[in-house]
């Protein structure tokens, strides 16, 4: 039986091997016909994958088996990612941005997948958890670490303050709302001059763990990094963070309710569901997660201004859901990646970036709604 | 004995038209009693009345003797009153097992911080509810049982009702409303369900069931006690003789003879 087993695993770390050398290979190429030719190759293996039923049962059954020894894979082989995108900064910089992007949808996750409440006030929570430790830090050197609890805390009460008043509508009038907070929240930190206006806040100073500033070089077994692999191993650890807790939620009563809430809220409330209060609950988790982001991005990036945190970017994250598969974490996770990582490849295309998003939600909602990878029915163990 | 629940000239006006107008109503624990009326004639917004969906207007509900009018339904639904729908509103896209464990909400009480950080307490509830959940289903029905990880909305018409009523169920409710279980069954689907509400009632001795119907087989073989409404007001009540041979029953079913117009 051992011999069997580890003769699966093998299997099991080649083909992830395999999809993760192509991963890898995708990101180093920057010619458009190239980066084309490799998207028709996935959709093709997207398609096989479909049809082919055997091959689909046979590796899905081998994950399911080899849970850990999937998961560890996975885990140890985008660990070595910054090794070997070691001389393309840029690269690194992509994958700490789609991770930022994936706590987001993450967080969006809660209220448009679960609760299906459309909040296009993302963008405002990340800004709000930016803002709030870049002027702790720079003002009051209050250090980064503090700086991420205190922006999710303070971007999480600004989401039950926008939860209260969304509360007293519902479906597109909500969305409005959400809109119109956004607006507001991006005109406010235009025009305050404690935010430094349209100027935004620069020299915002990068953080430091055990005397190591994430502004030098990484030094691990003797490769010199980029100082961006700083950064992407913190964001692999809060993207970590945020998996296990949406995945936790999503497995418990608050999850159930929160799809209750979805399905239909006169039959929750016929339950003993107290749905304002779930709704502003998603609304605080959301913003929380909104503004972790927001703090990372601000020291990552060393300077922030309201244009990071215009509109553009709530749809950006609301498309992100959308195509990556509803409630399903996993399915928003490779969400955000896709999206955050096909623009940069496509970069000649800049121009039509929003219209490629309408099309991208347009054509979700024709043929599949449920996303690439739908959610799936909870199974309990007996 | 104070009866468990209990509406005093209970009224809803929308507008000008009074859609329930000074109904007096009680249920006794253990009864079960039929609500029946032409169609318009104010049930369904009768039981939206009691839920809490509705504010009345005028009049007031007292159950187990407190009064209820202004509470929020989900704070009834607490209190355990529980309802299943006339176009029945199941959580389509959950399983039937999901369904079920929703409907046990009120039971329990973990929260978020409890699902992140307080697993062990979280599973042995989530434990807990699938194992009563499995076992209300087992007793309504094997095929539910063997699916209970199927997608609620692929399920016929049939079962849909029956994971409705254990969903309702599922709250240990002091009293359960039934909006018209058995629209669009067929009569063996009917008869079954029948069965169920008896099985319901031997189980669970003391709950309070008000049933609405058109299907008056089943009210006369279900209901120990019918109330007639019609355009709003109670025009009869009484056992299901009674109301069967009383004139402004047939009247309202059936209309008037015109007698005076021949005149």
């Amino acid at each position: 039986m051992l011999p069997r087993t580890i003769g699966r695993a093998v299997i099991l770390l080649a083909v992830e091997a395999f999809f993760f050398i192509l991963f890898a290979a995708f990101m180093k190429t920057d010619e458009t016909g190239k980066v084309i030719a490799f998207l028709l190759f996935f959709i093709g293996l997207g398609v096989m994958f479909k049809k082919w039923e055997k091959a689909r049962l046979t590796l899905t059954g081998l994950f399911k088996e080899l849970k850990i020894v999937a998961g560890a894979g996975f885990v140890a082989m985008l660990l070595t990612l910054p090794f070997i995108f070691q001389a393309s900064p840029y690269l690194i910089h992509i994958c700490v941005m789609a991770g930022l992007f994936a706590i987001l949808a993450l967080g969006l996750n809660f209220q448009l997948g679960s609760t299906n409440v459309v909040n296009f006030a993302t963008a405002a929570s990340y800004g709000i958890g930016a803002y709030a430790s870049a002027l702790l830090a720079v003002h009051f050197h209050i250090s980064f670490w503090l700086g991420l609890l205190v922006g999710g805390s303070l971007a999480s009460i600004f989401g039950l303050l926008l939860g209260i008043p969304c509360m007293k509508t519902k479906d597109y009038y909500l969305s409005l709302v959400t809109i119109a907070f956004g607006l507001i929240v991006y005109i406010l930190l235009n025009n305050f001059s404690w935010t430094g206006g349209p100027n935004g806040i620069p020299n915002i100073p990068p953080p430091s763990l055990f005397g190591h500033s994430f502004k030098e070089p990484l030094s691990l077994f003797g490769y010199q990094l980029p100082f961006q692999s700083n950064y992407y191993y913190l964001i692999f650890l809060l993207v970590g963070g945020s998996l296990f807790v949406a995945h936790r939620l999503h497995h418990s009563r608050v999850g159930l309710t929160w799809n209750a809430i979805r399905e239909d809220e006169i039959a929750a409330r016929c339950h003993g569901i107290d749905v304002t209060w779930y709704k502003i609950l998603a609304f605080c988790i959301d913003a929380f997660f909104g503004g972790v982001a927001g703090t990372v991005y601000s020291h990552y990036i060393g300077f922030i201004s309201p244009e990071n945190f215009a509109f553009i970017v709530s749809v950006v994250v609301v498309t992100m859901v959308i195509l990556g598969g509803m409630d399903n974490v996993f399915g928003v996770i490779i969400g955000a990646i896709l999206l955050t990582i096909l623009p940069e490849k496509f970069r000649a295309f800049e121009d039509f970036r929003v219209l490629i998003y309408g099309l991208i939600v347009v054509t979700m909602l024709m043929f599949r709604p449920q996303g690439l990878f739908p959610q799936k029915m909870r199974i309990y163990k007996k | 004995m104070s009866s468990l629940l209990e509406t005093n000239k209970l009224t809803i006006h929308f507008g000008g038209l009074a859609a329930v107008n000074e109904v007096d109503f009680t249920i006794d624990q253990g009864e079960t009693v039929g609500l029946i009326g032409p169609n318009g004639s104010g049930k369904t917004t009768f039981f939206n009345l009691l839920t809490g969906i509705y504010k009345p207007t005028g009049g007031e509900i007292r159950y187990c003797g407190k009064n209820m009018v202004g509470l929020p339904t989900f704070k009834i639904a607490k209190q355990g009153v529980a309802r299943t729908f006339q176009n029945n509103r199941l959580f389509l896209n959950l399983s039937v097992l999901d369904n079920v464990l929703i409907g046990m909400h009120p039971q329990q009480d973990s929260n978020w911080f409890d699902a992140i950080f307080r697993r062990s307490y979280v599973e042995r509830e989530i434990e807990q509810g699938v194992e009563k959940g499995l076992e209300l289903l087992s007793q309504f029905s094997e095929g539910l049982l063997t699916n209970c990880y199927q997608r609620a909305g692929d399920l016929p018409q049939a079962d849909r009702r029956k994971v409705e009523i254990c969903r309702a169920l599922a709250s240990n409710p002091k009293l359960l409303l039934l909006d018209e279980p058995s629209a669009g069954m067929s009569p063996a689907e009917t008869e079954e369900l029948m069965e169920d509400i008896r099985k319901v009632r031997q189980k669970v001795g003391e709950i309070g069931i008000i049933i609405i119907e058109h299907d008056m087989a089943v009210i006369r073989k279900v209901a120990d006690r019918v109330i007639v409404l019609n355009y709003g007001r109670k025009i009869a009540e009484g056992t299901f003789h009674e109301i069967s041979d009383n004139e402004l029953v047939l009247e309202a079913y059936l209309g008037r003879e015109e007698k005076d117009a021949q005149a």
